[in-house]
């Protein structure tokens, strides 16, 4: 049988015209778009086949999967069964060892250049590559190679976007994140650790919908979602802006929602929708659950120093150091020496009055 | 474009010992800047780490945000006087380039500023005399406030642009390449802020160092930052 | 080595050399490789953790009131347990007391880990080695409504909600694109389930992906999404507001209304679908006895959901504590976690490094460093191109963990059974399981078997989501009385702790028992351990030779079709094993 498109496979679902139309619609909304794009979607889904798609996990801790199944709009059920065609997934998939193997080989060989391929985690390039192994060979490997037929990449989470938690210092294992690996292919990252479930479809949707790569910022993000930071659309920026910060862990202020930028809210320096979009069907989100965000969506937010801390570490002066600490003491040191000049210089003076007065001219 | 600087013994004497050094816009720029930078500091030192909470409903208050506002807007003064500084470098005096160039080729320079380092060690009886800057000022001048200077506005801007959101002049200007360069958002203040501490520094020193040699040595120095006069007292 | 004997199993590798990797349907990256007989029955069995991300290593030298978000992402399946249990170990080295509210909250949301995890492992990571998904194109919706409607009162269960599954399912293998069910093994001979029972398995299996979404929203609530919640060293970071001006920030009553509802849903999802479900399968599987492996035998559990805050000792545990060694199921041991001579990890057939290798380390001493280097005079293949391993050499990135020199099976099974030996202190588990061997007409020696395993596991997720609600009903209780805190911060400055401390976390995660070792000096972390479920469960052999649970269970199981490793997936899923934890 040929491929089937989005639609028909929706129809079949016993899905009617209206309900599918309706779902375009919201769709439309839940990507930020205007109502008027909702016929453009609908066009698109009734027209195109289900793309394959490719996921295969580096190092990880699988909770990039574990947020995709998290999905409410659209559902990860229906992602899986009506909008992509999910046929390697280590993690969800029926078959294992040659019989999963085989797939890939297959996919890649009769999608050439037309299937994606999702990356969760990372290949790990110490030791060979053999600090994760696929199949008995380094996982590195078979992510060249299956990126080689790929048509574009998703890099879900910190891990495959940044490295996350294993590239922390000293990355033991020198675990690199995968546009470092593959240069030649486009690569949409989908930051956070893990990313927001809704996000995550609502990339994977917009792709198959029009049929393109949402817009990505400099740093590989879809701006769509990755645009603004935390801080720009938090529910407690009033209090941040008004000088009400939560002082102690459970105090008056952090009863009452004040700010957390004092125990080292990241949210000012956080690209994401969490204050947006918000979590698991917009119930909460780490701020609004009275924990500081930790930056999770940015680069290297492991080796920023201390979650807890507001002024934050400069690695060039060693792990211990914040800007405050070798500021302050530089600037301390600077005034004790002005004090110390300043009181010799005086001394100098009065001398050299004292030698002059006792006639050494 | 090269800056004399020693004195050229026969015109000072031709002056009578006083020469028209600060033309009106340098001098009017350094006291602005001086009111910029105390600002910046004080209110950056309070981004940093605020004040004790306020109390109330936070749409009565605003405090964090007068603070920021302050510092956006002294930062926009201070950026804008950068500027005017830069442009009167070039339409100005011999002496309003100073600060943008170090003569490092120039061994007199040189030979002046361990000079000027001896006399602060207190190895040498008399400084040189200078109608500009000092050597040894001079560098911390250009390191301080020239690229210190400079860093903390494109670094400020960068942040600046964040919050402005994408569309905003210092978005495109700053915000877009910055935030990338550095990695993340964080970094940049970071840097913004350890920098920081490098200007007050400057200002610590360059303060004492004013007032010490309008004191000690053989020439004027706050008020030639007033009047733009420097008289020599010998 | 080719043949010995070992823990009551005749390991002998003469035979064929079978490969399975990568094994999916679980967390992370495993091997194994078994050697079968001529009638295909398992005689030696090899697993073989495939990664390593350096997590011990990369923790030295931080600050310990962040461990925990480090320890989190060991992994995202069993969020937030290697986060409590890394609180708890930084809390043991400082002495801090935590309130009794974060002590509620973090058991309510440990109990809310194991709902979702082990609701999630039967349908989605263990469901398809039971439920042949293309024979349920077969099905007649009318005889699978009624075979639902006999077993549950759940009512999505009329002939036509089954008959539009079926179509779409139906739909869906004609398309050609099979998605995650493709080149599975549909049709095998050792799938017992008629059609009907395997559609109404397919629809819950949908059912449920829906479902789980709903269950963790416990998680977000109190630690603000999921997976990875945020914990807090003293306490939890959510603070209470159920009065005043401002409480819409905080844990509100609306926010505890919405835990109520979910942890209602949940508990009904279990009782409704979970359980009839496992019944079902079961009870045609009963038969398919294989997998005990060391069950029977070498078990244990540190236990967990304190009911007082800061009493961690068995008595005061809702999941039990204890160990079993040599099949004495008389005599329960108490575990102390200090002890240097009990809880010793090796690393003889790892890839790590010890100066002295013949002996094994206590977590607080523990070393982790990198050594890959496959060997041994069977290895084929080269560095890059793993043929077959050689388990006489070192052959996993997995250390072995020994209990008094014992290698021990964890997890849901061993809890359970420990809970069932002590049924004074848990008459519930004692009753539950009690009922469940009663309905499928077994012994309580049937346990012992890979059936046994996924069984513990559905016993336990009813059990904990019974427990949920208690729990929260004893946070309304507390909230009631006045006590709103939910943080101790005497001790939250570095300022404030000894210059050198040392402490040890524990928790039951969903695949079993849970340690956190920290050392910290001068306010740093000095070495940190983490021994971990999967890291027993799929150890390695050790000095001595002996096996680890998954290579015991897997012996002397016989292979209906050689190529194809049903039943090896069947017993290995049956652990749920997360790789990630395993090695960490
Ligand atoms: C935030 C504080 C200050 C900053 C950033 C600052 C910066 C500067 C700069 C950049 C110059 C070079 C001017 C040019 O070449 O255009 C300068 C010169 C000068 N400043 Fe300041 N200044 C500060 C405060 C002060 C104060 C408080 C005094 C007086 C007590 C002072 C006295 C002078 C003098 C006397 C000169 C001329 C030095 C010379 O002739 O070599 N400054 N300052
Ligand atoms: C001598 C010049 C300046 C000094 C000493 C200074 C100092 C500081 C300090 C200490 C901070 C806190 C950084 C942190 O820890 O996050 C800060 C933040 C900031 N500064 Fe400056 N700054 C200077 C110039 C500027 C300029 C020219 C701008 C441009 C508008 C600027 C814009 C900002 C912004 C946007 C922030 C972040 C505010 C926030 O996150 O709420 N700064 N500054
Ligand atoms: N093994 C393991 Fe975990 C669990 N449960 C944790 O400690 O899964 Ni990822
Ligand atoms: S990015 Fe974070 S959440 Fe995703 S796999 Fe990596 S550690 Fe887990
Ligand atoms: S809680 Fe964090 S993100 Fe929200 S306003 Fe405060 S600092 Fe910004
Ligand atoms: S920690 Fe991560 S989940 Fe969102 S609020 Fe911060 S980016
Ligand atoms: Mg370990």
């Amino acid at each position: 049988m040929s491929t089937e498109t989005f639609y028909e496979v929706m129809r079949r679902q016993g899905i009617s015209r209206r309900s599918f139309l309706k779902f375009c619609s919201l769709t439309a909304a839940s990507l930020g778009l205007a109502p008027t794009m909702a016929p453009q979607i609908a066009h698109a889904m009734e027209t195109k086949p289900r793309t394959p798609v490719i996921w295969l996990h580096g190092l990880e801790c699988t909770c990039c999967s574990e947020s995709f199944i998290r999905s409410a709009h659209p559902l990860a059920k229906d992602v899986v069964l009506s909008m992509l065609s999910l046929d390697y997934d280590d993690t969800l998939m029926a078959a294992a060892g040659h019989q999963a193997e085989e797939i890939i080989a297959e996919i890649r060989k009769k999608y050439k250049g037309n299937f994606i391929l999702a990356v969760e985690g990372n290949p790990p390039l110490n030791e060979d590559g053999m600090f994760c192994i696929h199949g008995g060979r380094p996982f590195v490997e078979v992510l060249k190679e299956t990126a080689a037929d790929a048509k574009a990449i998703i890099s879900w989470g910190a891990c495959a976007s940044w490295g996350c938690v294993q590239a922390a210092k000293p990355n033991p294992t020198r675990a690199t994140p995968v546009h470092k690996v593959i240069t030649d292919k486009p690569i949409i990252k989908v930051p956070g650790c893990p990313p927001i479930a809704e996000v995550m479809t609502a990339v994977v949707t917009y792709m198959l919908t029009f049929d393109r790569i949402p817009e990505l910022d400099r740093q590989g993000r879809p701006k769509m979602f990755y645009g603004q930071r935390i801080h720009d659309k938090c529910y407690r920026r009033p209090h941040f802006d008004a000088g009400q910060f939560v002082e102690e862990w459970d105090d008056e202020a952090a009863r009452k929602g004040y700010c957390l930028y004092k125990m080292g809210c990241k949210g000012p320096t956080t690209y994401n929708a969490c204050s947006t979009v918000r979590w698991n069907g917009g119930v909460s989100f780490p701020i609004q659950s009275g924990h500081g965000c930790i930056g999770c969506s940015e680069e290297g937010f492991w080796d920023k120093g201390g979650f807890y801390e507001r002024v934050t570490d400069i690695k060039q002066f060693g792990v211990e150091s914040n800007a405050d600490a070798v500021g302050g003491t530089v600037a301390g040191i600077a005034g004790a020496a002005v004090v110390a000049h300043a009181a010799v210089s005086a001394l100098t003076k009065a001398r050299d009055k004292n030698d002059q007065s006792k006639g050494g001219k | 474009m090269s800056v004399k600087t020693e004195v050229d013994e026969a015109a000072l004497t031709a002056a009578g010992n006083s020469v028209y050094v600060y033309e009106a816009p340098v001098r009017a720029w350094h006291w602005i800047n001086v009111l910029c930078i105390i600002t910046l500091s004080i209110t950056g030192w309070f981004i940093a780490s605020p004040l004790p909470s306020v109390s109330g409903e936070a749409s009565e208050n605003f405090l964090m945000g007068y603070i920021r506002f302050a510092h956006f807007a002294a930062g926009y003064v201070f950026a804008v006087g950068l500027l005017v500084r830069l442009y009167w470098a070039f339409v100005g005096n011999h002496h309003a380039k100073q600060l943008f160039i170090l003569p490092v080729t120039d061994s007199k320079w040189w030979a002046g500023m361990f000079k000027e380092i001896r006399w602060y060690l207190y190895l040498e009886k008399q400084p040189n005399k200078y109608i500009g800057h000092n050597p040894l000022g001079h560098l911390f001048m250009f390191f301080a406030i020239t690229l210190g200077g400079t860093f903390m506005l494109v670094t400020g801007f960068a942040l600046y642009g964040e919050g402005a959101q994408e569309g905003h002049w210092s978005h495109w200007l700053f915000t877009s390449w910055v935030i990338p360069l550095f990695g993340q958002s964080q970094d940049v203040h970071t840097w913004h802020h350890f920098i920081a501490w490098g200007i007050v520094v400057f200002v610590i020193l360059h303060v004492y160092t004013a007032i010490r040699e309008d004191i000690m040595s053989r020439q004027t120095m706050i008020s030639a930052m007033i009047d733009g006069k420097r008289t020599f007292r010998e | 080595m080719s043949a010995y004997e070992t823990q009551g199993f005749k390991l002998d590798n003469s035979g064929k050399r079978v490969v399975v990797d990568p094994v999916c349907r679980i967390e992370g990256h495993l091997r194994v490789e078994v050697n079968l007989d001529s009638n295909n029955v398992i005689r030696n069995a090899v697993s073989t953790g495939t990664m390593w991300r350096g997590l011990e290593v990369i923790l030295k030298g931080r600050d310990p009131r962040d461990a925990w978000a480090f320890t989190e992402r060991i992994c995202g399946v069993c969020t937030g347990t290697h986060a409590l249990t890394s609180v708890r170990a930084v809390e043991d080295a400082l002495d801090i007391q935590i309130p009794e509210n974060a002590n509620t909250i973090r058991n309510i949301m440990q109990l809310n880990l194991y709902v979702h995890d082990h609701l999630v492992h039967f349908y989605h990571l263990h469901a398809l080695d039971w439920v042949d998904v293309v024979s349920a194109l077969k099905a007649d919706p009318k005889k699978t409504s009624e075979l639902a409607q006999s077993i549950s009162s759940w009512p999505l269960s009329s002939p036509g909600y089954f008959r539009d599954v079926q179509n779409r399912l139906k739909k869906f293998v004609e398309s050609g694109q099979l998605g995650p069910f493709s080149n599975g093994y549909w049709g095998n001979p050792a799938y017992k389930l008629p059609p009907e029972a395997n559609l109404m398995a397919v629809t819950h299996y949908l059912e449920a992906l829906d479902f789980q979404k709903e269950i963790v929203k416990v998680h977000t609530i109190f630690g603000g999404k999921n997976p990875h919640p945020n914990w807090l060293v003293g306490g939890v970071p959510c603070a209470i507001n159920v009065n005043d001006t401002g409480a819409v920030g905080a844990i509100n009553m609306e926010r505890l209304n919405l835990v109520k509802s979910i942890i209602d849903r949940s508990k009904e999802f279990v009782e409704k679908v979970y359980i009839p479900d496992l019944l079902a399968i079961a009870s045609f599987y009963k038969g398919w006895g294989y997998g005990g492996g060391l069950s029977s035998k070498n078990f244990m559990s540190y236990g967990d959901i304190p009911q007082r805050a800061n009493d961690y000792t068995a008595s005061n545990l809702l999941l039990p504590r204890g160990a079993v060694i040599n099949g004495d199921l008389s005599k329960i041991h108490e575990i102390d976690l200090r002890n240097p001579d009990e809880i010793q990890e090796f690393v003889n057939h790892s890839w790590y490094k010890y100066a002295d290798e013949s002996k094994g380390l206590h977590p607080w001493d523990g070393v982790t460093e990198a050594n890959y280097h496959p060997e041994g005079p069977n290895f084929k293949g080269t560095r890059t191109r793993i043929e077959a391993l050689d388990e006489s050499g070192k052959y996993s990135w997995i250390k072995a963990p020994r209990w008094k020199g014992n290698a021990m099976e964890v997890g849901p099974l061993s809890r359970m059974v420990l809970g069932y030996l002590q049924p004074k202190q848990y008459p519930i588990i004692k009753d539950t399981i009690d009922g469940v061997l009663h309905k499928l007409d077994l012994p309580v020696t049937a346990l012992f078997s890979t059936l046994g395993r996924t069984a513990a596991r559905g016993i336990e997720a009813l059990y904990c989501a019974d427990l949920q609600v208690q729990q929260f009903d004893k946070l309304m209780a507390n909230l009631k009385a006045g006590d709103t805190s939910t943080a101790n911060v005497e001790k939250w400055e570095p300022s404030k702790w000894p210059a050198e401390a040392k402490g040890v976390g524990f928790t039951e995660a969903p695949r079993g028992a849970l340690g956190h070792w920290i050392k910290i000096k001068d306010t740093k972390i000095d070495n940190y351990q983490c021994v971990v479920p999967t890291t027993w469960n799929g150890s390695p052999r050790d000095a001595k030779g002996q096996i680890g649970a998954f290579e015991a269970s897997l012996m002397n199981t016989p292979l209906a079709k050689a190529d194809q490793p049903l039943e090896i997936l069947r017993t290995l899923h049956s652990f749920d094993p997360c790789l990630a934890c395993s090695t960490h």
